[in-house]
């Protein structure tokens, strides 16, 4: 085909959207509102992984020295952990003195029999560390345990918690793509069903067209155009709702949370995800709409 | 030109379109299939530009062995025929000039043969004038004038037409088919399938007989009824 077709026909399928409003107006809601919802739940299940993530790398490996260290024992950990910090396996660890662990099981405990005859030296030094990647956390606690230092009965990490965890992302992640194919599915249906009403009131056109002799891409092309446009008009203004709809839910969850004393809950900016929203409304809209029109022609192009 | 060999349409409810057509049509000449309603006429036609494909026998079209043709096909078989309908068959959301036009552009003419050839196609029909009306705007005959520009602007070797004058008052009928007469003039098969017994009559062309599908006679400089 010739580009000087091409763009006869492009032409034709820009101008069939104009013509047939009503259609087209009918095909773009669709379009809308499919990815409307779609960006919400994407929106929604990134939240929640992205807050697991952050809830991950807040575990802590947790241990203790022997109360019976030498000097240089515990420098020997000191300069582990410093280590580990330098080469990126360690983000950050806190290290708690005998003394301040002393005076935290005093606080803790709030009865002061309990800590009778009981001085900082009956304690040992903790590490409280937070790994960069928790995943690394049984290679850490292997190398702990050669250290003659430290107590390997004292060494803790939630790695239950860790494995739930990990276990509930995954779960998200497949619910964000079995989301993602439902509603393409979805919307390819509703799509085409709207599409072949506009292709089925036209179809006495594609027929005199196929009997003057046009072939089936001269025909297809401009309902192709057609749905593309309609996608990607859809497809913005899915964008501008989800945009005004996610801050109003932002806000409205801040406010719940902060009402009920909850304060630690990362919720995204809607800046973050733009730009990638954005192009995953154009691609599914213009996708769903060219696919759309591709089905519900075919079926016409027959005699 | 045109050939049919024993050439048999049954549709799919078990009508008989046509049965055993065994005829050749050179090229040059202007034929007129008649018969009553049901005789075949349309079938005949259709089987010409394949919108019907025949269940048994073969028929071959400027070249084309049109009862077995890859589909991809057919759009070319299209562009060698021209056809007028008898229900028009005119794009409503195109005016006059763009459904001549359109004729041309799916074969891909250059933009300034178009704009050449379509004004010259409806000038010989008559139509410089309405050029910009759409076919709701124009009467019968306008819109059958159009149609006749459109399967005239490629220049066709062969062409076809349904009852050109079913829906047209015998005045217009007549000058539907001086125009038929003159495109054929010009070196153009005409094939017509029509019932109007005074057209056929008074124009003294070769006649086709369909009854019920068969083929009853074959007269050159016929006349609708064989009388004499």
């Amino acid at each position: 085909m010739k580009i000087r077709t091409l763009r006869l026909l492009t032409r034709e399928g820009a101008a069939n959207v104009y013509k047939n409003k009503l259609m087209s107006a009918a095909s773009m809601v669709t379009i809308t509102t499919t990815l409307f919802i779609l960006g919400l739940v994407l929106l929604i299940i990134v939240n929640v992984i992205t807050n697991l993530e952050a809830k991950k790398r807040d575990l802590q490996v947790k241990f203790y020295l022997r109360v019976e260290t030498t000097r240089l024992e515990q420098e020997e950990v000191a300069i582990f952990i410093e280590n580990c910090r330098a080469t990126g396996v360690v983000t950050a660890y806190e290290y708690e003195s005998r003394e301040q662990a002393y005076e935290n099981a005093k606080k803790n405990l709030q009865n002061e029999s309990l800590m009778e005859g009981l001085t900082p030296d009956n304690f040992s030094e903790g590490y409280f560390v937070t790994l960069a990647n928790p995943n690394d956390s049984d290679q850490f606690i292997a190398k702990l345990k050669l250290l003659s230092g430290v107590n390997p009965k004292w060494i803790t990490y939630p790695k239950q918690e860790l494995e739930r965890i990990t276990g509930i992302v995954r779960v998200f992640n497949y619910a964000a793509i079995f989301v993602l194919v439902v509603l393409m599915v979805i919307s390819i249906l509703l799509i085409s069903n709207t599409i072949r009403l506009t292709v089925f009131a036209r179809r006495k056109e594609i027929e005199i067209m196929k009997y003057v002799g046009a072939n089936d891409w001269f025909i297809r092309f401009p309902f192709i155009i057609e749905g593309m446009i309609i996608g990607l008009l859809g497809a913005l203004l899915a964008y501008l709702l989800t945009s005004q709809a996610y801050g109003w839910i932002v806000d409205g969850l801040n406010n719940l949370f902060s009402s009920i004393m909850i304060t630690n809950l990362e919720l995204m900016k809607f800046d973050q995800f733009a730009i990638r929203i954005l192009v995953v409304n154009i691609i599914f809209g213009m996708t769903i709409g060219v696919i759309g029109s591709f089905m519900s022609v075919k079926k016409h192009l027959d005699v | 030109m045109i050939k049919f060999v024993d050439t048999t349409k049954i549709y799919s409810n078990g009508a008989v379109g046509v049965k055993n057509i065994t005829l050749s049509i050179e090229k040059g000449e202007f034929v007129f299939v008649i018969g009553a309603s049901g005789s075949g006429k349309s079938t005949f036609l259709k089987l010409i530009m394949h919108e019907e494909t025949p269940t048994e026998g073969e028929v071959y079209v400027n070249g084309y062995s049109v009862h077995n043709m890859p589909r991809s096909e057919i759009p070319y078989l299209r562009r060698s025929l021209g056809v007028v309908f008898q229900d028009f068959r005119l794009l409503p959301n195109k005016t006059a000039y763009e459904n001549v036009a359109f004729a041309m552009q799916i074969v891909e003419a250059l933009p300034r043969e178009i704009r050449r050839q379509v004004p010259l196609a409806l000038g010989l029909v008559g139509l410089s004038k309405k050029a910009k009306a759409y076919p709701g705007q124009l009467s019968g005959g306008e819109q059958q004038r159009v149609v006749l520009a459109r399967a005239l602007v490629n220049n066709p070797a062969v062409l076809i037409a349904d009852e050109p004058t079913g829906n047209l008052d015998p005045k217009t009928s007549l000058e539907i088919m001086d125009l038929l007469d003159e495109i054929n003039q010009r070196g153009t098969t005409v094939i017509v399938a029509t019932h109007e017994k005074s057209i056929v009559d008074a124009m003294k062309k070769r006649v086709i007989m369909l009854d019920r599908g068969e083929l009853v006679s074959d007269v050159k400089r016929g006349q609708y009824t064989n009388e004499d």
